[in-house]
């Protein structure tokens, strides 16, 4: 596919006319927290970190908080438009500009379970509208990461700083400028586009990206092998092995929330009056206690060991049975955000160690 | 796009209290816009919603066979089922559904079927009796035990009644403990089993009821020579939205809202289990 550049300082311009078409989000630093904002009049230039924000974009397509429906005097009305929150007069496409690789790669593994129609591995046969209202004809502009974090995996999940999964348009900073290089009919399309300030890149250009590739490529460390994860773990349930990886977690969430991957959600009605309201969905998360506690008290996860095991067979297990890849991306956010330093890495290295230690045993 | 979240408006046409402790009530519902019904097989469940308090789930206790009402029978132990007690005659309230699988009543036709029921899990059970005696000509022998830890906690008292008048359909009812009037079986739903002693020839079965009585029945059906793979039962976990997304109800890699709540024990032995 031929590959185009644009200049840095014509970015602006860029995420202008996408503007006309588009909601767009961008990434933003506030507070020292990196996230993604959506482009209003008055906002900025996205900024370019160079490797994945702190919180993850999934929040774009699954708000923390949704309004499912609405009810007035025993009369349900679906909001028509979802996203009418950030709605802009002109559009309800969406369009994100500087997601990472891996996020990017987030968004295609949730459409499997959303149930969108390009993606459907298993999606249990029902398609969520929400989900599938925001992300259709959404418009993905990726940015590689040039410099990978220390917590960043990606490369052990057939994913790396600048695979392309997901992505409509793949952007590789080249200094100056960004290579772009359409990966999909949408972005194809979208460079067509009249009066943009994007124009053919040259040779030197390709050779410099794929030299910035190779040395980010080079930052990360060796990736373990994991294919034989998912099957590792089919033996592993009774294991003790649970106690000692789960003892020190604190149950609290803070890796799931912020988890790309992670989707639990919990179903609650608002009231506002007697007969008005709202029945919302809320992320939720199986790391805490509350998750499937049941009537008479019994809980069948009551500790940080089954909650611990659930969630890691579930990306590492469940997942790939059902939707067919491992649910996780190597993002490594959860690793950054635990305040006991929970590292996912050393718990897929355990379990690996213990899988060999038990067929060695044999 | 079908928006698999939005609750259809139903009304109760009927409402009956169901034990002498009134912790259960029965509610036949009809769709407010005829449109809106649809097919369904038993083992099925809906969710049902008060607006404002939430919803829950419940096993689909009529027959597919009965046209006129969808039946649940809702025991009162929290938020959403006692705003479902709260409800009158007419009042309106929300359903999804038809939802999950189903007892595999193709695989039952020409062979013998045993319904084991305990406490008021029976109703989707009652669905699946009324559906085979129904179609009664495509099955052979229908034998039912059903009990309860007394005769006031029995459901569907009427029919039960009917029921024992039929001599194409074995039931047999148990309590726990003998009380004065009862001239039935006493007894365990598990020791029953053992008593009545059902063939494992040509036959099915299906068994529903508290975790204790399912686990002290499965090991008679076992040495009756019931094979795994024709045992059946249904299962409960907490659910939000029933529809294989929310992440809530799974055991292993399976989801009790979509793939099941009906397994097999030959499935649920290759599950690990959450207790
Ligand atoms: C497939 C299926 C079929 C069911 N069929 C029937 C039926 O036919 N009749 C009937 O009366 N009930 C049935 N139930 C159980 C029923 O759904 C719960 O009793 C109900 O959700 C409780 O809601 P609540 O708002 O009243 O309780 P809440 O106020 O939400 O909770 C009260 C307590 O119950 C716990 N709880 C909530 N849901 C469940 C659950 N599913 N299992 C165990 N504990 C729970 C909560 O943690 C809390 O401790 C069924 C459940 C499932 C999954
Ligand atoms: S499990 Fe951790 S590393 Fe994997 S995708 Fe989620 S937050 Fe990222
Ligand atoms: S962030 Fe760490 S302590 Fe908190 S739930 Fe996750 S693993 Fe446990
Ligand atoms: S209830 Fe939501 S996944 Fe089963």
């Amino acid at each position: 596919m031929a590959a185009f550049k644009i200049k840095k300082k014509r970015l602006k311009e860029l995420i202008d006319s996408l503007t006309k078409e588009y909601r767009v989000f961008i990434p933003v630093e506030s507070d020292g927290v990196s996230s993604f904002k959506e482009v209003t009049s008055d906002s900025h230039l996205p900024t370019i970190n160079s490797h994945n924000t702190d919180r993850p974009p999934k929040e774009i397509f699954f708000p923390q908080t949704e309004t499912l429906f609405t009810y007035k005097e025993g009369k349900i009305s679906p909001p028509e438009q979802p996203n009418t929150k950030y709605r802009t007069p002109n559009t309800d496409k969406i369009a994100i500009f500087g997601a990472s690789p891996c996020d990017v790669k987030s968004f295609s593994l949730l459409d499997r379970l959303f149930g969108m129609e390009r993606n459907v591995a298993k999606c249990s046969g029902y398609k969520d509208a929400y989900w599938i209202n925001r992300r259709t004809n959404a418009l993905i502009f990726t940015i590689g990461c040039n410099y990978p974090l220390s917590t960043c995996f990606c490369n052990w999940l057939n994913g790396g700083p600048f695979t392309k999964e997901g992505s409509d348009l793949l952007l590789t900073d080249i200094g100056e400028d960004f290579l772009v290089e359409p990966c999909s009919q949408n972005g194809e399309e979208f460079i067509k586009t009249k009066g943009l300030p994007i124009q053919k890149a040259a040779k030197v250009d390709i050779k410099r990206a794929s030299t910035v590739r190779k040395e980010a490529e080079s930052t990360l460390s060796e990736p373990v092998d994991i294919t034989s994860l998912k099957e590792g773990l089919d033996t592993l349930w009774d294991n003790p092995v649970w106690n000692e990886i789960a003892y020190k977690c604190l149950s609290c969430a803070a890796c799931s929330y912020l988890c790309p991957t992670c989707y639990c959600f919990d179903i609650q009605d608002e009231r506002a009056g007697n007969a008005r309201g709202k029945r919302i969905r809320v992320w939720d998360s199986c790391m805490f206690s509350l998750f499937t506690k049941e009537a008479s008290g019994h809980n069948p996860r009551p500790s940080s060991k089954e909650r611990m095991r659930q969630r890691i067979m579930h990306k590492f297990n469940y997942f790939v049975e059902n939707l067919g890849d491992f649910g996780c991306v190597g993002c490594g956010r959860c690793i950054r955000s635990c305040p006991v330093n929970m590292d996912i890495r050393e718990v897929i290295n355990t379990i690996k160690n213990v899988k060999l230690t038990i067929s060695n045993e044999k | 796009m079908e928006n698999p979240y939005i609750p259809v408006p139903v009304k109760a046409k009927k409402i009956t209290v169901e034990s002498d402790d009134k912790t259960l009530r029965t509610y036949d519902l009809v769709f407010c816009n005829e449109e809106e019904r649809f097919e369904f097989l038993p083992g099925q469940f809906c969710q049902l919603s008060i607006l404002g308090k939430g919803e829950a789930p419940f096993g689909i206790a009529s027959s597919p066979t009965e046209k006129e009402f969808l039946k649940f029978t809702v025991n009162r132990v929290g938020v959403v089922t006692t705003a479902i007690h709260w409800l009158e005659e007419g009042e309106p309230i929300g359903l999804r559904g038809p939802l999950g699988n189903s007892y595999p009543v193709e695989k039952f036709k020409g062979c013998n079927v045993v319904i084991i029921g305990g406490g008021f899990a029976f109703t989707t059970l009652r669905a699946l009796t009324v559906y085979l005696l129904a179609k009664r000509q495509d099955f052979k022998d229908i034998t039912v035990i059903y009990g309860a830890r007394r005769p006031g906690l029995l459901l569907y008292q009427n029919e039960l009644a009917q029921w024992e008048k039929r001599d194409d359909l074995k039931l047999h009812l148990t309590i726990d403990e003998a009380v004065s009037g009862w001239n039935k079986r006493v007894g365990f739903v598990p020791t029953v089993t053992k008593e009545v002693a059902p063939s494992p020839q040509n036959a099915w079965v299906v068994v529903c009821g508290p975790p204790i009585m399912i686990k002290y029945t499965l090991p008679v059906l076992s040495e009756l020579e019931f094979p795994p793979e024709r045992i059946y039962t249904s299962l409960e976990r907490r659910m939000k939205c029933g529809v294989g997304k929310c992440g809530r109800c799974n055991i292993g890699p399976k989801y009790v809202c979509v793939d099941g709540p009906v397994f097999s024990y030959a499935e649920l032995q290759k599950l690990p289990m959450e207790e």
